[in-house]
């Protein structure tokens, strides 16, 4: 036996429970047997036993290294199957993976963060660690938007985070319903009013890749400088260690380098919004 | 000096302490390395660089890496390896696969770390370069120089040995039998041996106007919009066959097998040059034409590499030029690279 830590192996975890968030996206509840420490926008690989692994940022209070929340929209094999899990199943964890987002960039700034549809899964753990900080913000704004009302993840949490003192909150959906009173567009129209000084802000966006090259332009056109945007990437990532070879972007690996770039570091690689 | 039959002797009693692979002739005149023992008179140390490269023995094809929840399973109960005849392309080419699985990036991978660092390599000259050789071009030469533990070159009856590392000497003193003096007409030999060989490999670089290494920095990157990608994928197949014949390629695929009670994850050699490489759960796919997935192959050899680790990814070896049923040749993709950014 190698003395040497496998950084191939998963950590095993117990399915504590699983919220149904949407028609494409549960919740897993998680109790790994190991402590698992993340920071805010760092990514894990959640491993179904002998079916394969896939990459997720927690969605949980970074703090809480006894358990962890991941937000999982059903897109391909893995998800699907994932889909299934009910409580007291077991899973595997490996990571955390990559950088995630640097606090000390937004403290004593004004911070805006711009989030879409799945978007808000990996974004949930950022506002935890922003709201801990908020007094050392200048300012926080939240624009998130997705699909239909129906789509919205974290739907009554959102509803607390709307009345708090400490953030401006603003949603929209591509489409209303009944149910809904608030703005609709995508979540471009919510940018034109801001309340920011935008030389001094830094700006948060995650989402799918379309939103995100919507939003991008959107801030870059608002004059946020191109290295005050910080975009979550979403690549291919499988080993998280730099050497499988999947998630390379330019010369960075999105595993390890990423998944959170500032967008003057990526801003000129092809095939960057696919 | 190390007569013929005592290379033999020598590698059979390694046997005792090592897994020993040599390598043999083959029909299609490239050596094939075969694990020891077999008969001597295939035995072909110091003619050219073998069919696999290095990487299939110290980043196995296919690997368990994780068993369970449990700790690795690392194959530590195997004797240590003993490649014999590895070439100075491929000693290049360790230097590659050393930056990303011994800590280019951070972590080590303990698998190749373990196969790394146990291995005996007794290196030898290329005495017969092939007609798709180019080794020279990254100021290589072909026999080695560094980064082996035992050295040999061919001269007759035998070979002359050299230590290049204290397990070489350990070896070269645990056998002090088997080893006499070499003379000054050895060493004649070797060099007009190495002379002759170079001869040929520069021969190769003429016929094919293969540009010098200084040439190709920032070329492919000047390149990326150039023609050249679609015209030269316009025969490719797709059989990633460049990939799995490169002695630096190191994609891999990590894959789960089993179910909940029993199950093990492995490793596998991926390939660039396939349509869903980079493709993500949702079907996005950031290269989706064949055209950019082998302009990939070469951004990654001749743009990340030398940006990251400071060299090209590439050994001259070349086997994808052998390899490739559509005859993609990678001197002629990179000179075009080349001329296309004289002509911008």
């Amino acid at each position: 036996m190698s003395a040497e830590p496998n950084p191939y192996r998963s950590i095993p975890t117990q399915v504590t429970g699983v919220t149904v968030e949407t028609p494409t996206i549960k919740t897993l509840h998680l109790r790994p047997a190991e402590p698992i420490g993340f920071l805010p926008g760092q990514f894990v690989e959640l491993m179904l036993p002998g079916v394969g692994e896939a990459p997720f940022t927690p969605s949980s209070h970074w703090a809480d290294k006894e358990r962890m929340d991941i937000s999982i929209m059903k897109a391909g094999r893995v998800t699907a199957l994932i889909h299934e899990l009910q409580a007291g199943d077991t899973v595997g964890v490996r990571g955390p993976f990559g950088k995630g987002y640097d606090l000390d960039e937004f403290r004593g700034r004004e911070v805006l963060v711009v989030g879409g549809g799945c978007g808000f899964a990996p974004l949930r753990s950022l506002m935890y660690a922003f709201f801990d900080i908020s007094s050392e913000l200048k300012k926080l704004i939240f624009c998130g938007g997705c699909r239909s009302p129906k789509e919205l993840l974290y739907r009554e949490e959102l509803d607390r985070w709307a009345s708090r003192d400490d953030l401006d909150f603003r949603l929209t959906v591509d489409q209303g319903d009944d149910t809904w009173t608030g703005p609709v567009g995508v979540v471009t129209v919510l940018l034109h009013d801001l309340d920011i000084h935008i030389p001094e802000a830094r700006a948060v966006v995650c989402g799918p890749p379309i939103m995100m090259m919507y939003a991008t332009r959107k801030l870059l056109e608002l004059g946020f400088a191109e290295d005050a945007i910080f975009l979550s990437m979403e690549k291919n990532m499988s080993c998280g260690l730099g050497k499988c070879g999947h998630c390379r972007l330019g010369t960075y690996y999105c595993c390890v380098d990423g998944p959170v770039f500032k967008y003057s570091e990526i801003k000129n690689l092809d095939g960057l919004w696919d | 000096m190390l007569a013929e039959a005592d290379l033999y002797r020598l590698l059979e009693r390694l046997t005792d302490t090592h897994r020993v692979v040599a390598p043999t002739s083959s029909p299609s005149g490239e050596p094939v390395f075969t694990l020891f023992p077999f008969p001597a008179e295939r035995l072909t140390v110091a003619t050219v660089r073998s069919v696999e490269p290095l990487k299939a023995f110290l980043f196995a094809a296919r690997q368990k890496v994780a068993d369970g929840f449990d700790p690795p399973p690392p194959g530590a109960d195997s004797k240590p390896l003993c490649l014999v005849g590895v070439k100075a392309c491929d000693l290049q080419g360790l230097a590659t696969l050393d930056h990303v699985f011994l800590g280019g990036n951070g972590d080590r991978d303990p698998f190749y770390a373990r196969f790394r660092e146990q291995t005996l390599l007794i290196a030898a000259d290329c005495a017969a370069p092939r007609p798709t050789c180019f080794c020279v071009t990254y100021d290589t030469e072909p026999y080695p120089e560094a980064g082996f533990d035992l050295g040999l070159s061919p001269v007759d009856g035998g070979y002359l040995a050299l230590a290049g590392s204290p397990k070489g000497e350990q070896v070269l003193a645990a056998h002090a039998d088997l080893f006499g003096p070499a003379g000054p007409v050895q060493v004649e030999a070797q060099k007009s041996s190495r002379t002759h060989a170079q001869e040929v490999v520069r021969r190769n670089l003429e016929e094919h106007a293969v540009p010098h290494h200084s040439q190709l920095d920032g070329a492919v990157e000047r390149a990326y919009e150039s023609p050249l990608w679609e015209e030269e994928a316009a025969t490719c197949v797709e059989c990633g066959a460049c990939n799995t014949i490169c002695p630096t390629c190191h994609c891999f695929l990590l894959y789960d097998q089993g179910g909940a009670d029993a199950f093990a994850r492995f490793r596998t050699w991926d390939a660039c040059l396939l349509k869903d490489f980079a493709r993500v759960a949702g079907g996005g796919n950031p290269r989706p034409r064949l055209w950019q997935r082998l302009r990939n192959r070469f951004e990654k050899k001749f743009d990340f590499f030398p940006k990251v680790a400071g060299h090209h990814a590439c050994t001259g070896c070349g086997r994808c030029i052998d390899t490739c049923p559509a005859r993609i040749d990678i001197r002629r993709v990179l000179r075009k690279a080349i001329d296309h950014v004289s002509r911008a």
